[in-house]
């Protein structure tokens, strides 16, 4: 008689499960894959946060030099200059209605001209406050060009003809390898020629 | 044969994907950053370009106004346009002058104010106004920082600066146009004390010179030199490389065209090397009428000085002067001293020896052109106005190659300004002293003896216009 087990059957081989080697090995490769695949993308995104950084302070650079700068050539007056404070005086070139027509010189009986009343001139304060530099142009409110800035310095040098104007950050790396010694000061140098000559003719 | 597990392939595939996808979006947002930054960056240039055509246009306006000032014919404004109320229009475009050879496109007008006239020289003020443009090379996109916007303006539609006004129009690629307001003005023949063409040697210490202002009375006294009032303008310089200050005592700066300076021991104001002017070279003078008589003065002879300016009446033409002994040539005006004006051209030499004099009269004011050489000694040359802007002196272009003698020496005291580059100008002393109130321009100068030259600053508004400077620049950044 046979008895009433069922017959045992044997398993196709390709159809059995892993073995608990084969799932430790397989588990410990996965694993191995993803964490260098995460550090890697980690990495990566610091680099890119990095280099965006470093590109966009580059650019605000740039963008304060140039506009210091602008203001520097076409001034009549410069007051003493301090670190990160900075007054730049223009002529009152341009009349107070919304158009801003241009105003007719004047000569002003010692070889120079001026622009609207005798004594007009317009301020541009440039100053550094709480990370941020602003451009304030008389009495309009202040423009930020440039924010999170805690590492720029801007400094001006009154050479009688020319201003130089250094602009300084220190580019700003989140990765454990980027102590301060790695990550040194980036400065940005502009030499201005004063075009009006402050009332030297 | 073994048939794959279609689920581990599978598991593959989506990882391959799945990175490759990861992969490709760093990518792309790496290169549009990236991009974004090039651009940002080239546009930066691009405008600082733009600039620099600008200030090009400044310069041509100004060689086109100093051609002006040359004998004609002097081929000024030539291919200008004018819109026939005094403005002219110059549109210059320089290929392959910008970044990746672009071109750099330069429009300039120039006009003459009414109001930029000076009423104590005449003299016209211009008003200069120059837009610089340079293409923006890749796509017409802003950048990505709300400040740079406001700042370069860009011109990615519509142009800002049409015509020299402010009339926007399309454009139909981008572009960047920086806009500049300069006002020139005249700058006199007479700017220093001393100014050669070539070498200037003051061969002694004993020498001085220094400045006044007879305008200003806290710069001198009843318009004359004084010495409690002296001032540090009496600048000499050459737009030659050699210029030997003698150890003389100068009280101004001493300057040279990249030359070198000796015997500064004396000298208060700064050496500086960065000196150039090319002297306006002066015609002979083409009255329509002249006074016909004297032709020649040899002897003693009065001219009659008018107080009409540019009268016929007092304009002479002679062939020589030649004094001596005691005989005097005396230019007469008003016997009350009411200013009065006379023009003498002379074509040949002229000579004042022994003790014979050349008077200005009280109130004259005289223009006197030389075409030969000049020898004038002790007080041959006698200005009673003690005004050297009373008497101006010019020596004559002479032909190519060639180049005359001025030779002012002995005891006396000379108040005039003489402009003479093409001429050797010799300044000396036989004796005690001599003083001399004035200003001199030659092709060399040489000062020797015992001699001191006071500058008189009111000099610098005065004589012929021999350039222009700029005295006002403005950036239009609307």
């Amino acid at each position: 008689m046979v008895s009433g087990s069922r017959p045992r059957q044997r398993l196709d081989r390709s159809s059995r499960g892993f073995a608990l080697a084969e799932l430790i090995v397989s588990t410990a490769i996965f694993s191995t894959v993803t964490a260098a695949l995460l550090m890697g993308f980690i990495s990566l995104k610091r680099s890119y946060a990095a280099t965006t950084d470093f590109a966009i302070n580059h650019a605000d650079q740039m963008r304060i030099s140039d506009y210091m700068a602008m203001d520097f050539r076409r001034a009549i007056k410069v007051d003493p200059p301090n670190r990160n404070d900075v007054y730049i005086y223009i002529p009152c070139y341009y009349d107070s209605t919304p158009a801003h027509n241009v105003q007719t010189p004047t000569l002003d009986g010692k070889g120079g001209i001026y622009y609207g009343a005798s004594d007009c001139s317009i301020t541009v304060h440039y100053y550094l406050s709480a990370g941020v530099i602003y451009r304030q142009e008389s009495n309009n409110g202040p423009v930020a060009l440039a924010t999170d800035v805690q590492d720029f310095v801007f400094d001006t040098t009154d050479l009688g003809k020319v201003i130089t104007t250094s602009i300084t950050f220190k580019p700003t790396f989140n990765s454990s390898g980027a102590t301060d010694t790695v990550a040194k000061a980036t400065a940005f140098y502009n030499t201005t020629l004063l075009r009006n000559n402050r009332g030297v003719y | 044969m073994r048939r794959p597990n279609s689920g581990v392939a599978g598991s593959a595939l989506i990882w391959t994907i799945l990175v490759i996808t990861i992969l490709s979006m760093v990518a792309a947002e790496l290169l549009r950053v990236v991009s974004g930054k090039y651009y940002n960056t080239l546009h930066t240039a691009v405008w600082q370009e733009s600039l620099l055509a600008a200030e090009s246009g400044i310069d041509l306006a100004v060689v086109e106004l100093r051609k002006s000032l040359y004998p004609a014919p002097n081929n000024a404004w030539n291919g200008w346009n004018t819109d026939g109320a005094g403005t002219s229009y110059g549109l210059t475009t320089i290929p392959n002058a910008g970044l990746a050879s672009t071109p750099m496109t330069i429009e300039v007008n120039v006009d003459a104010p009414a109001q930029l006239v000076d009423a104590s020289t005449s003299w016209q003020y211009y008003r200069i106004r120059t837009t610089g443009t340079m293409p923006l090379m890749g796509p017409a996109r802003a950048s990505d920082n709300k400040q740079d916007t406001h700042l370069r303006k860009y011109s990615l539609r519509w142009d800002r600066f049409t015509n020299g006004i402010l009339s926007s129009q399309a454009v139909s690629s981008p572009r960047v146009s920086r806009r500049i307001e300069a006002i020139v003005r005249p700058v006199g023949s007479f700017d220093q004390a001393i100014m050669s063409v070539g070498a200037l040697n003051l061969t002694d210490a004993n020498i001085l010179i220094d400045s006044y202002d007879s305008r200003d009375p806290l710069k001198s006294t009843n318009g004359l030199y004084d010495v409690s009032k002296r001032q540090q303008h009496g600048s000499i310089a050459t737009d030659g490389s050699i210029l030997n200050a003698g150890n003389a005592h100068v009280y101004g700066d001493v300057a040279t065209n990249s030359g070198t300076v000796s015997g500064i021991a004396n000298v208060s104001g700064m050496e500086r090397d960065d000196f150039y002017q090319e002297p306006i070279p002066i015609a002979a003078p083409s009255w329509p009428s002249i006074n016909p008589t004297p032709m020649v003065v040899s002897g003693n002879a009065n001219l009659s000085a008018n107080a009409v300016q540019g009268s016929p009446a007092s304009r002479y033409m002679l062939s020589a002067v030649h004094l001596s002994g005691n005989q005097t040539l005396n230019l007469t005006g008003d016997p009350n001293g009411t200013t009065t004006y006379i023009e003498v051209y002379v074509t040949g030499d002229i000579s004042a020896t022994g003790n014979s004099q050349i008077v200005l009269q009280p109130g004259v004011k005289a223009k006197i052109y030389f075409a030969g050489n000049v020898a004038v000694e002790g007080n041959g040359l006698v200005n009673m106005n003690n005004q050297p802007g009373d008497l101006y002196m010019y020596g004559i272009t002479p032909p190519s190659g060639n180049s005359g003698t001025v030779d002012i020496g002995g005891n006396g005291e000379l108040s005039a300004a003489v402009y003479a580059p093409d001429f050797d100008v010799t300044i000396h002393n036989g004796g005690v002293k001599g003083t001399v109130d004035g200003s001199f321009v030659g092709k060399t100068v040489v000062m020797n003896g015992i001699t001191d030259l006071h500058y008189d600053e009111a000099l610098g508004s005065g004589g012929i216009v021999n350039n222009y400077k700029i005295v006002s620049w403005f950036e239009d950044t609307r």
